[in-house]
């Protein structure tokens, strides 16, 4: 007889594993639900954890909005919040197209921090849109680079880029640590922190009398950028190709070493940049110890927005929210600042148990279907 | 006496690293990485401090320290075995948590006190006879408790992984669920209680940090130490001996650090010796093979869609 | 009731997410005797033997072992009832030792200790009574596969098995290494013993059965006794129509020299060499047929022609020009098309959609992108066009192909790699776990392609899919050609004897 082929995968073809469905919801009205049916739980839950204070959570969050939306100050800050956060989101979300994982983007905005500081330092005197341009090009590279020795690393010795970037973030604290107790300690020689960078070297206000800069519309066009690589490029096709199937992608051809650097020193020029926004937009200067949880919030936004740019920035911009929110109500009640990291704990806890839900709902209904389907046939 | 302070020191920082990654050994060797082992370090310290302080006794603490540890594990495990969750995403989720619930929760315990509050750490025991050979006898046999605990559960989790049934049907789950689940085996139960026992440990590692010799918690205390003990299962092999050798030589080189450090001795910038432990793990992870990695580690079981 | 029925399934009922896997099946087992599963790839005999394992839990039916209703929730339970399964794909630890790899499904009870020098004492006794011997202490990588079945059975008869399910048991093995395995089969239910044969190969089914239930599309056909069934008729229930062979005469086409394999050696995954000092010639127009049982060099083979693996020595000629150790880029580029075994793992993304798929091995090539930017108009008229013209079943272009059945997903990389393989084509197993129309329509394809003047290099297990569609027809054993025969002169009995590596030469197998 003609045989079929003996090694057969009974079903195989019909069936998905969980990942690839979690990728593949079901209609775009689900896209929004979800993630918004995640936040409420999340928020819910801190909500829970404030009772604990004596706090009630209705009060809370009722300041909480009325403050962030109290004036145009507090909107704003919301989008000067979320800035960074798209850039450390994409920084994850853009190598976990091509399932990779960055977990480094604290160090790689450190190593952008570093650079932006030290141009913005040495460059005084020098037209304000010179500095910035330089600025802004040399913590994207350094960031870039950093980030690519992990690719590096993956590509040539096929290391574990899990553990190589997150060992990597440490050393580049380290690095960092150094450079502010010696060669960019400032003049006063003091604390571990640089000077205040010349005003020439400020990312210029987008709204005056807030802290939102131009950083922020830079940060759009980094998702976009970011959107356009991955989906209008052959680049982007080799990337997804690479992250969703490496062995079909060898069988065509592509080179998933260099796939591996390309991505690598891409997501760590996001961090990169989120270095430049944090130095030359918000805090003019650099401190010890700073912002160091921003690398974990990026992964927290990345899953939030399924990894996807504009998911990311919608992701980020809620995240700035929770924190001027938070923040205005830690200042004006006795609630500590923690609460924000456990509204971020619990809302990504929620999103992920989203996906499992949602899983559970897409197969149910496809049994469902069939056994409709199979009566129908019967009558 | 330099050496005797260093090589006590070393060993002292390796008791939890050794903790932890053998904990870590274990889940891994059922396929399961414990991506949140930075947050259940964090409050294992949480849980070991705040034990300690209300009951006013440290064996309650770090009894209390075990419990929150399985408690995170568990939350961990169910997301990522029997809800399938990417570790990694469920890891970092939940390290993130730590961080706030941790610092909340002491919060909503002790409120803003003026100086930071603290326990008397676990006191160094002796060994009769054995500490009072010259030099190697105060450096490892005055230690405190967690430490003999350490070394203790070394040589026990190798014979449990290589030679008992219970062993084998661990390491045979991270090499081919199917296989266990064919034997007859439920492979998330398997896997569910191992993280569990890795939990209570890692919670007991964290413990260290906080009673075991500093008295007191901050939120910073554990500052990437648990990622440590993750690397050092990787460098280790996967094998509990591998992972004492890697801890030993993590401690030492934090010893190391904190030794040259006080000494006053400023050739070499203090960043670059807390630095080393982090590049001696990359460089150490790019130049060997792991030809012992878990066949399927990192993957959930789906036993129902091929 | 029926003390001699060891197994009886009622109205058993799988759904998987989108598609019933078993609808209503039922299924009886004599004491003492075999029952062949017969169906082909995809029917549903594995998920329904799954199911009678306690690995799936059905989603209606009821399950009866020797008369007493029972409930199977895990293979645990099936082995209290004495049900053993030896799965397709071993479930075996290769790391770990054969004792090793029995112990874990053990439970240690009084008067049973579990110590590794008495298990090990007790396989040497089980394997001597059974004719399966094997070295206990030999770890299973080391083993080769018709060794790890063995031990598969091993573990089973430890655990008291008295009713064993052997899923496809003779893929792997060898013509002798197949009748060894029947004569286990025998011994084993002349003792009283059951066994449920799963196959799709009718001839196995002749020798072998008692009686024989036949699926298709996860449906029940029917059952009957081997005394009452005939070949054709089986084939009949298994497809649902007579069997029709693409074979007819033809048109001689070779030409000159294509691709020219010189006295080439290769190394496998675990460093061994696996391919040694093979040569072979393609020429256009002509399909070269390999046969051989699976893992004998020829997915290396495959590799090494496309790129994807190393060269250790020799060469290899593509029209008189060297393209030996080149990376799979430059083989795409000199017009190789390669329709790897495995579509899903080698051959598709499959969370990419049809229009993506068909485009990738070239997305940089014009018209899919300029300067490295994509043109999506174009790449889905490609599509539109390709799915037209291969009339692949989809319901869009930009569907993603998992979505997409298993033979249409089979079309997707056929027409690929046809655009793609402008001068050869390496195919391994194009039909694997195809329908019936998909695979005539894949044969077609390339018969279509040879007519063109291409060179088609076609590796099969499946021997009669070789000769049916082969010009010349070379047999592979052990990283070896054994030896070329023309298509007139190819003969079904030679060739099976040099599949097991009987040669005229020398007799007896070894490896």
């Amino acid at each position: 007889m003609n045989g079929m082929g003996q090694m057969d995968k009974t079903n195989h073809d019909e069936n998905t594993t969980l990942e690839e469905r979690m990728k593949n919801r079901d209609g775009k009205g689900w896209l929004i639900l979800w993630p918004l049916l995640s936040v409420f739980l999340g928020l819910f839950s801190s909500g829970m954890m404030m009772l604990l204070l004596g706090h009630n959570p209705i009060h809370v969050y009722w300041d909480m909005v009325n403050f962030a939306f109290r004036d145009i100050y507090n909107i704003a800050d919301i989008f000067a919040k979320a800035t960074p956060l798209i850039l450390t989101g994409l920084a994850f979300g853009f190598a976990f197209r091509s399932t990779l994982f960055n977990i480094g983007a604290q160090g790689q905005f450190y190593m952008g921090c570093v650079a932006a500081v030290f141009c913005a330092l040495n460059l005084k005197g020098l037209p304000s849109l010179i500095v910035l341009v330089v600025c802004l090009s040399a913590s994207v590279i350094l960031g870039g680079l950093w980030g690519s020795l992990v690719g590096f690393a993956k590509a040539k010795f096929n290391a574990n880029e899990f553990l190589i970037s997150m060992m990597s973030t440490y050393v580049a604290l380290a690095i960092m640590n150094y450079l502010l107790r010696g060669p960019l300690i400032e003049m006063k020689g003091e604390y571990p922190q640089t000077d205040v960078i010349p005003e020439s070297s400020w990312i210029p206000s987008l709204l005056p009398h807030t802290r939102l800069h131009w950083g922020f519309i830079i940060a759009l066009l980094a998702a976009f950028f970011a959107y356009f690589i991955l989906w209008r490029t052959t680049l982007g096709f080799k990337i997804r190709a690479v992250g969703m199937n490496r062995n079909a992608a060898r069988y065509a051809g592509i080179d998933s070493r260099k796939i591996f650097v390309i991505v690598f020193l891409i997501s760590g020029g996001f961090a990169g940049l989120a270095g430049f926004m944090e130095v030359n937009g918000i805090q003019h200067m650099l401190v010890q110890g700073f912002n160091p949880l921003i690398g974990a919030e990026g992964i927290g936004i990345a899953i939030l927005g399924n990894a996807h740019p504009f998911g990311i920035v919608l992701s980020a911009i809620l995240f700035g929210a929770l924190k001027v929110g938070g923040n205005l109500v830690v200042q004006t009640s006795t609630i500590p600042s923690s609460i924000i990291g456990i509204m971020e704990g619990f809302v990504m806890l929620f999103v992920i148990l989203s996906y499992y839900i949602q899983d559970r709902i897409s197969v149910s209904r496809s049994k469902r279907q069939l056994k409709a389907k199979e009566r129908g046939g019967h009558k | 006496m330099i050496l005797t302070g260093l090589l006590a020191r070393a060993l002292q920082m390796s008791t939890p690293l050794m903790i932890g990654s053998l904990a870590e050994v274990f889940a891994e060797r059922t396929g399961v990485m414990i991506i949140a082992i930075e947050g259940i370090f964090l409050l294992g310290a949480w849980g070991g401090f705040v034990g300690a302080y209300l009951s006013g006794n440290l064996f309650l603490g770090l009894l209390f320290a075990m419990f929150v540890g399985t408690c995170v594990a568990a939350i961990y495990g169910v997301m990522t075995i029997k809800l399938k969750q990417h570790q990694i995403v469920t890891g970092t989720a939940i390290n993130i948590f730590a961080v706030g619930i941790g610092l909340y929760l002491y919060r909503v315990l002790f409120g803003v006190p003026l100086l930071p509050l603290t326990v008397d750490p676990l006191r160094n025991i002796p060994l009769p006879f054995l500490s009072r050979i010259p030099i190697i006898g105060e450096a490892f046999f005055t230690q405190n408790i967690l430490t003999y605990i350490a070394l203790l559960l070394m040589p026990i989790g190798c014979w449990i992984l290589f030679r008992t049934r219970l062993g084998l049907i661990i390491r045979s789950t991270g090499e081919n669920p199917e296989a266990v689940d064919s034997a007859g085996l439920n492979v998330e139960k398997v896997r569910l209680l191992t993280v569990l026992a890795a939990g209570a440990m890692d919670g007991l590692a964290g413990a260290f940090y906080s009673i075991g010799f500093l008295g007191l918690y901050t939120n910073d205390i554990i500052g990437g130490r648990g990622w440590i003990a993750f690397a050092i299962c990787f460098l280790g092999n996967w094998n509990p001996m591998g992972a004492f050798l890697g801890a030993l030589v993590f401690g030492l080189a934090d010893a190391t650090a904190i030794v040259i450090q006080t000494s006053g001795f400023k050739l070499i910038p203090n960043e670059f010796l807390i630095a080393i432990p982090y590049i001696l793990t990359i460089i150490a992870t790019i130049s060997r093979k792991h030809f012992n990695v878990p066949a399927v580690l990192g993957t959930p079981y789906i036993k129902e869609r091929k | 009731m029926d003390k001699d029925k060891a197994v009886l399934l009622k109205g058993i009922t799988k759904y998987f997410p989108g598609t019933i896997a078993n609808d209503h099946v039922d299924l009886q087992v004599t004491r003492g005797e075999v029952l062949a599963l017969l169906g082909e790839n995809g029917a549903g005999k594995t998920t329904l033997m799954k199911i009678l394992y306690g690995m799936y839990q059905p989603d209606e039916g009821e399950i009866y072992v020797k008369g007493d209703k029972v409930t199977i929730r895990s293979p645990h339970d099936a082995m209290k009832l004495a049900i053993g399964m030896i799965h397709q794909h071993f479930t075996l630890i290769p790391v770990h030792n054969v004792v090793e790899n029995i112990i874990l499904g053990m439970k240690p009870k009084p008067g049973k200790s579990l110590r590794v020098e008495n298990v090990a004492e007790d396989i040497k006794e089980l394997g001597e009574k059974y004719g399966l011997e094997v070295d206990p202490y030999a770890l299973i990588r080391q083993l080769p596969v018709g060794m790890q079945q063995r031990v598969e059975i091993l573990k089973a008869l430890y655990g008291e098995a008295e009713i064993l399910i052997m899923d496809e048991p003779t893929a792997v093995l060898t013509p002798q290494e197949t009748e060894k395995l029947f004569g286990f089969v025998r011994e084993f239910t002349s003792f009283g013993n059951s066994v449920i044969f799963i196959t799709h190969k009718l001839n196995e089914v002749m020798e072998i059965a008692d009686s024989v239930t036949v699926m298709r599309d996860g449906k029940l056909i029917g059952s009957i006794r081997k005394t009452q069934a005939t070949e054709g008729l089986l084939a009949r229930m298994m497809v649902g129509r007579e069997l029709e062979l693409t074979t007819g005469e033809r048109e001689k086409k070779s030409g000159e020299s294509l691709l020219y394999v010189d006295s080439i050696s290769v190394r496998g995954d675990r460093g061994n060499m696996v391919l040694k000092d093979l040569s072979l010639e393609v020429r256009k127009g002509e399909i070269f047929g390999i046969a051989g049982v699976s893992g004998n060099g020829q997915e290396e083979l495959a590799e090494a022609i496309c790129g994807l693996r190393k060269i250790e020595e020799g060469h290899i000629k593509l029209e008189n020009i060297d393209i030996c150790n080149q990376n799979s880029l430059s083989m795409i580029k000199e017009g190789i098309g390669y329709i790897p075994a495995d579509r899903h793992l080698e051959g598709l993304v499959l969370d990419m959609s049809v229009e993506e798929n068909l485009i990738l091995k070239n997305p940089s090539d014009p018209p899919f992108s300029s300067k490295g930017i994509l043109d999506w108009r174009r790449i889905k008229k490609n599509s539109k066009d390709l799915i037209r013209s291969f009339s692949i079943k989809t319901p869009s272009s930009s569907t993603k192909v998992k979505a997409l059945s298993g033979g249409n997903q089979q079309k997707v990389v056929v027409a690929r790699e046809i655009i793609i393989g402008t001068r050869l084509l390496v195919a391994i197993q194009p039909i694997r776990g195809l329908d019936l129309g998909a695979a005539d329509y894949v044969h077609k394809a390339l018969l279509e392609e040879r007519e063109k003047g291409k060179g088609i290099l076609l590796i099969s297990t499946e021997l009669s899919e070789v000769m049916t569609l082969s010009d010349r027809i070379g047999v592979m054993y052990d990283g070896k050609l054994l030896k070329i025969f023309q298509r007139e002169e190819a003969n079904i009995n030679q060739i099976g004897l040099l599949m097991a590596g009987v040669t005229g030469e020398r007799n007896g197998t070894n490896g």
